[in-house]
């Protein structure tokens, strides 16, 4: 999320109904902006060039499953949260979700709204605080570059 | 491949019932699925119905208290709910439809020989097993005009399921399935055609034995094709064939005499 600009929260699910669903339950609820995708390989196309704070997906779809599109979400985007929702809950898809994909949190369908608002706007904030503990470390690598290059300075003019 | 012990259970009306019953258990998990992501949808516009009617209904009171227009939030949210409103219907339509596929195998009162519109039972039983196609399926449906049969319309919808099932399972990951009817002579022709990875000619021999599977333990119980062959070349006088091209895919022919050869129940 750029500075002042609202949260990017991206929804992917095959089912039209879910991403409508959860659009209108967003749009008046939060100024967030929301990016609705049916299919997943547009989605991971998307998430190559525009940075989102969180990407909330499905599991079972045609031609990429959720936990692909996961993947490539942490590839493209390391600091967003990825949250998946299902409704084909089972042990093995969860563990291999958290083990690979580094998942935030593992939703299942049916959902509470209050509930999946409650775990977006706690992703945006790690988002958030993930992306300014990076700001930081840059500012500190600078500032440290900086110190070098005045110390190397200081044992040059005084030996 | 596997070749299983041929079941010790004689009867074979009994097996028939104990077979429906778990190819259905089978699903349930791909139902399941097929069925919260509507009720997701329903659960969440509910909510926000009942959260942002109050919040219209006040908007619009305040508007008429002070005779002004709506607020543009009062149309934004009235557009929303319009929206959530036809999502509801078309989420109700998607969980009458997986029902209904459902119901046509836990009728009761099916088991007697009756007419029956192939085309309606092959669109029934089509729903069912689309929640095993989860869209990675294509389907085609090319329904003829053909009369009603004399079946037992049950046992049918078992015979479509199995070689529905078998026809995506077929298909490792994207392809299609052909579903056609036809009047032949004086059968009703049904073929069912998948582009999935199609029959070893080492296996065709075998395909229609108890007990015979080339699926995985725990997926396949061998019994699918015995139990079709059974309903329809038995109990129906039909007959049930394929052509099959590895690689390339596989089509099942069932042909069910429109006239019951002999209108006699089961049990007889």
């Amino acid at each position: 999320m750029a500075a002042n600009a609202q949260p990017a929260v991206m929804i992917v699910d095959d089912e039209d109904m879910v991403i409508t669903s959860v659009r209108a339950f967003l749009r008046l609820e939060t100024e967030y902006h929301i990016f609705g995708f049916t299919k997943p390989e547009e989605a991971a196309q998307f998430l190559e060039t525009n940075p989102v704070d969180v990407v909330v997906s499905d599991y079972l779809m045609p031609k990429m499953n959720g936990l692909q599109l996961l993947a490539k979400a942490k590839q493209f985007q390391p600091e967003s949260a990825r949250v998946l929702l299902t409704g084909h809950a089972d042990k093995q898809s969860a563990i291999q979700a958290i083990n690979e994909v580094g998942l935030y949190q593992y939703l299942e369908k049916p959902w509470d709204n209050q509930q999946l608002l409650l775990v977006i706007q706690s992703a945006i904030e790690r988002t958030t605080l993930l992306r300014n503990l990076r700001e930081k470390i840059v500012a500190l690598d600078a500032a440290h570059s900086n110190l070098k290059e005045i110390q190397g300075k200081l044992l040059r003019a005084f030996l | 491949m596997t070749e299983q012990a041929k079941p010790a259970v004689a009867d074979s009306r009994q097996l028939s019932e104990l077979y429906r019953m778990a190819s259905v258990g089978r699903l349930t998990a791909k139902v399941v699925h097929e069925i919260n992501t509507p009720i997701g949808s329903i659960r969440s516009n509910n909510e926000v119905l009942g959260r942002w009617l109050d919040t219209l209904s006040k908007l619009l009171a305040d508007s008429i208290e002070k005779g002004t227009a709506p607020p543009a939030k009062a149309v934004d949210i009235l557009d929303t709910l319009k929206s959530l409103a036809a999502v509801d219907k078309l989420a109700c339509d998607r969980i009458s439809s997986v029902i209904r596929g459902l119901k046509t195998f836990v009728r009761v009162n099916e088991g007697q020989l009756g007419r029956m519109d192939l085309n309606d039972l092959l669109r029934d039983t089509l729903k069912l097993a689309g929640c095993e196609y989860r869209r990675r399926i294509s389907l085609v449906e090319d329904y003829g005009e053909i009369p009603e049969v004399e079946c037992f319309p049950q046992l049918m919808s078992q015979v479509f399921l199995n070689l529905l099932v078998n026809a995506g399972q077929a298909i490792e990951n994207e392809g299609t399935v052909t579903v056609k009817t036809s009047v032949e002579d004086a059968c009703v022709h049904v073929a069912i055609t998948d582009t999935g990875k199609g029959i070893a000619p080492e296996h065709r021999a075998r395909i229609f034995s108890p007990g015979f599977t080339t699926k995985p333990v725990g997926e396949g119980t061998g019994l699918g094709l015995a139990i079709t062959r059974e309903i329809v070349v038995d109990t129906h006088l039909g007959t049930i064939d394929f052509d099959s091209v590895p690689g390339q895919g596989t089509t099942f022919h069932v042909r069910i005499p429109i006239e019951h050869p002999r209108s006699i129940s089961k049990q007889s």
